[in-house]
């Protein structure tokens, strides 16, 4: 038995010591046979995108002969760490996969306890429920956006009333009952969400982690009959098992070969992206938890010039809460102002910031704005909303007065309107008469005379002065107010790390593992291949790969493009019967 | 002026192009298969879609944003994605279903962006203060690319679902007349199964090939979504102070992401894989229009840009 190395790349130098042949031992491999057979046979011709659950319970049920308890035993892999194991597979053991599994049983007579977890998990890792679980959560966040969210119950008993319930039965007793009121903090919901990730976990667990030890090993084809029973079968005639090699490895493939058989694959990474997938996915989920449990959260807004201490605005969100020591962080809030278009409209809010320690010393000044915010501390203060708190007037040159706006309903529409009054009679008399001043914003007053018409518009600072009913007014500034969001959330780097995890690993998930077999037969060269996800151009590529490999003896008849449309047009027939 | 003058060309040229396109579309479908005409539409599409490429472009700088900031720009996106799956020459070499589905979506999202129902809001309008972050290319390009990746995908699975039940119903048809025909022409009934099944061949060959095109483009578009979402997320953390604010837009992102996420798990069961992943994939079109559309033109939440202007947030 000689061994050839034909792949170069260093990461996988440490297997090919493997390879040597002293280390070759005579290891029962029916284990990898087996489960590729298994796989042959359930998973059919797609490995699919997320590895599936379904497949494993159907995988014991099927081939289950005398116990129920070893779903993880019979894919126990040698625990050395290092390199795989080289493994021949047993003569067209891939490909019919109906070969009986010879099982071991390892469970005693105290495996009670250890039945009744893995009957749990077998459960979880269900296909079908977990279906069901993701249909149900995705139903009740649907139901979640149709019922408003966070009324007072008299809104509901109107809206859903008992006379007439909603589809004959939905009436405001569901809503409160089952808390749809509040859909996605209520038990319902957070309780499937529950089940789900550890559907999730179970999954990742009981099929997902053993396929890992499966997909790390590789297998050697030694009869032509299996590599032709390959979802993708070819035989190049007059060819070298070796070039065929090289110009897989140009391809990107890892190759490795031993006497006339060769195995190479490629996109490895793609067959295991979905394991990260729910891995982050459990990330992000224990992020969101953290989150819900461990911030403090707070809004205050707070007049220009004036200043707020941190601690007091917070409050905890969950019982892991914890204050830190930034919470004595004393915020002063030096300026308000607001940018605007040319059409007068806003184009940002600004708010410079100023946060001083316990000792009275400035850590930190930032102007924030939307988008923008300020981190100090495990604190984030956002720039959230805005009104108008005051307006300093001069009154026939006295003053300045600071009048006090209040914020003013308005119909319809979201713009905001703030309102002030200047009493300019007698202030004893039953009814005062005086100005009224209106603004939407921090750029212009709208004043109004005695009468409530409409007298003037003035710009703040522009010391412009406005005579109403013989009162001389200037508006000397508008005082605005910052709308600030304060919190802190433990949760936040787990789960941007979840994020980072998921975004990587659902784009490798859309690689796919390719494996080809390759046997010198003579002077042929016998190849077949698979793939699970890239079906539809795998023929395509492996057909392009194929034709640059060179033929050994010239000669003047090309057969091998015969033989390559007979083999499309067998593996067009194969593939209808599947 | 002169961006406001070229837009206005540019969108009066993509729309003529456009309606030519559907009259072609319609005569190649109705009356047959002209070559010749189908290549022109062929064409017509590639012109629409450096028409809609020089739109955008005219956009984002007389406007100084990305042009993505209402519903009138999105669906100009949205069928500026559709054009751009149709002319990528590594699926139109290799799927021309997809290219049955892409060239007439991208036709009707851009005819219903540049008709008259939207016209009050063409006017690139000025951006709100919490869109003016660079997550917002990043976030609303990957959303929507994403939506016209899953609308082809789940597309093709309506086809797949039509062309099966349709083949049931045949086969329904073919059992009776079969009985009917046994009783004096064998021999006529020997030559119909024999067409029959050369039909059904091709028939399922198309149906395996919808199958899987649709998982790959659906594949590809869950890939965009979840990118689109995610960023989405830590946009909003940095925007409204927190990444998650079950806003119903975001909700139904997540819902549309768990239902492709259903379907991808569908394909990986034998038995569930074909009509009952399609099922979920139908399912998939109609929520995503939802997500895309229905949340927007009620105007709830914080997402609601594209239906009346907000003074902040």
């Amino acid at each position: 038995m000689e061994t050839l190395k034909i792949s170069t790349k260093p990461t996988m130098s440490h297997i090919q010591n493997q390879i040597h042949p002293l280390n070759l031992k005579p290891y029962p491999l029916i284990h990898n046979s087996r489960i590729l057979g298994v796989y042959n046979n359930k998973g059919g011709r797609t490995f699919s995108f997320t590895l599936t659950c379904k497949l494993k319970v159907k995988t014991v049920k099927g081939t289950k002969t005398n116990n129920e308890k070893s779903v993880s035993g019979q894919i126990t892999v040698p625990d050395s760490d290092s390199a795989p194991p080289i493994i021949e597979a047993e003569e067209g053991s891939i490909g019919n996969g109906e070969k009986k599994m010879e099982q071991k049983n390892s469970v005693s007579g105290s495996g009670l306890f250890k039945k009744l977890p893995r009957k749990v998990l077998g459960i979880l890792s269900n296909l079908p429920l977990a279906i069901a679980e993701m249909f149900a959560v995705a139903g009740l966040m649907a139901l979640g956006t149709f019922i408003d969210q966070g009324e007072a119950p008299d809104y509901y008993f109107q809206k859903f009333p008992d006379d007439h319930p909603f589809l004959g039965f939905f009436s405001w007793r569901w809503v409160l009952t089952l808390g749809f009121d509040h859909m996605f903090s209520s038990p319902v919901f957070l309780g499937t969400l529950t089940l789900l990730g550890a559907s999730l976990m179970a999954c990742t667990y009981t099929t997902q982690i053993p396929l890992v030890k499966v997909a790390r090993r590789w297998s050697f084809l030694n009869s032509a009959e299996t590599i032709r029973k390959q979802e993708y079968a070819d035989t190049l005639p007059r060819a070298s098992v070796k070039d065929l090699g090289v110009i897989l490895m140009g391809d990107g493939f890892e190759v490795f070969s031993k006497g006339p058989a060769l195995y190479a694959f490629k996109g490895l990474a793609g067959r295991f992206a979905p394991i990260g997938v729910h891995l982050s996915l459990l990330l992000v989920m224990s992020g969101g938890t953290l989150s819900a449990t461990g911030s403090f959260r707070g809004a205050v807004t707070v007049p220009q010039g004036l200043n707020f201490v941190a601690g007091d605005v917070l409050s905890p969100s969950g019982f892991l809460s914890t204050p830190s020591d930034a919470f004595s962080t004393e915020i002063h809030v030096n300026r308000f102002s607001m940018d605007y278009y040319d059409s007068g409209e806003v184009s940002q809010f600004h708010t410079d910031l100023s946060l001083y320690d316990l000792n009275g010393k400035e850590v930190m000044r930032k102007t924030i704005s939307v988008n923008d915010p300020l981190r100090y501390g495990g604190i984030t203060i956002y720039q959230t909303d805005w009104s108008i708190s005051a307006l300093q007037v001069l009154k026939d040159g006295e003053g300045p007065f600071n009048l006090a706006m209040a914020p003013l309903q308005m119909n319809g529409g979201d713009k905001k309107l703030f309102g002030t009054f200047l009493p300019v009679e007698d202030g004893d008399s039953p009814n005062v008469k005086g100005i009224s001043m209106l603004a939407r914003d921090l750029q212009s007053v709208i004043l109004y005379d005695k009468q409530g018409k409409f007298a003037g518009v003035r710009r703040p600072n522009s010391k412009l002065p406005i005579e109403i009913d013989g009162t001389k007014i200037v508006i000397v500034d508008a005082i605005g107010s910052s709308g600030l969001d304060l919190k802190t959330d433990p949760g936040v780097p787990v789960v941007y790390a979840g994020f980072g995890a998921l975004m990587l690993t659902t784009c490798i998930s859309y690689l796919s593992h390719t494996q080809l077999w390759a046997l010198q037969d003579g002077t042929s060269v016998v190849v077949g291949g698979k793939t699970n996800r890239a079906k539809g151009e795998f023929p395509d590529a492996i057909n392009r790969l194929l034709d640059q490999v060179p033929e050994l003896v010239e000669t003047s008849s090309p057969k091998e493009s015969d033989s390559l449309v007979a083999s499309k047009l067998e593996l067009e027939r194969t593939g209808l019967d599947v | 002026m002169i961006f406001s003058t070229l837009e206005h060309i540019l969108t009066h040229i993509s729309f003529s192009i456009v309606s030519i396109v559907i009259t072609i579309h319609l005569i190649t479908f109705l009356v047959d298969e002209i070559v010749k005409l189908y290549d022109s539409s062929e064409k017509g599409i590639i012109v629409t879609f450096f028409c809609i490429t020089g739109l955008l472009v005219t956009r984002w700088i007389s406007s100084g944003h990305f042009p993505l900031s209402d519903l009138y720009e999105s669906l100009i996106f949205l069928s500026w994605s559709f054009s751009l799956i149709h002319i990528i020459p590594y699926f139109k070499k290799n799927v021309l279903i997809l290219s049955k589905i892409t060239g007439p979506s991208a036709i009707f999202t851009q005819g219903f962006a540049t008709s008259g129902i939207l016209t009050e809001i063409h006017q690139s309008v000025i951006l709100v203060p919490a869109l003016q972050s660079e997550w917002l290319i990043m976030h609303v390009s990957m959303m929507i690319l994403g939506y016209a990746a899953l609308l082809c995908g789940s597309l093709l699975s309506v086809a797949l679902l039509v062309i099966t039940f349709r083949k049931n119903r045949q086969l329904f048809y073919k059992s009776n007349g079969f009985l009917n025909e046994s009783f004096f022409l064998g021999e006529n009934v020997l030559q119909n199964t024999s067409f029959f099944s050369a039909k059904n061949y091709y028939r399922s060959q198309l149906i395996q090939q919808l199958d899987y095109w649709s998982y790959r483009v659906i594949s590809l578009g869950f890939t965009f979504l979840t990118i689109g979402i995610l960023s989405g997320a830590v946009w909003a953390n940095e925007a409204w102070g927190s990444y998650w604010n079950w806003d119903p837009k975001e909700t139904w992102a997540f819902i549309t992401w768990i239902v492709f996420a259903i379907y991808l798990h569908t394909r990986t069961n034998r038995n569930l894989r074909g009509a009952n992943s399609a099922i979920v994939a139908s399912i998939g079109f109609l929520i995503i229009w939802i997500c895309y559309f229905g949340v927007n033109l009620l105007g709830i939440g914080l997402h609601s840009y594209g239906s009346f202007p907000s003074t902040f947030n």
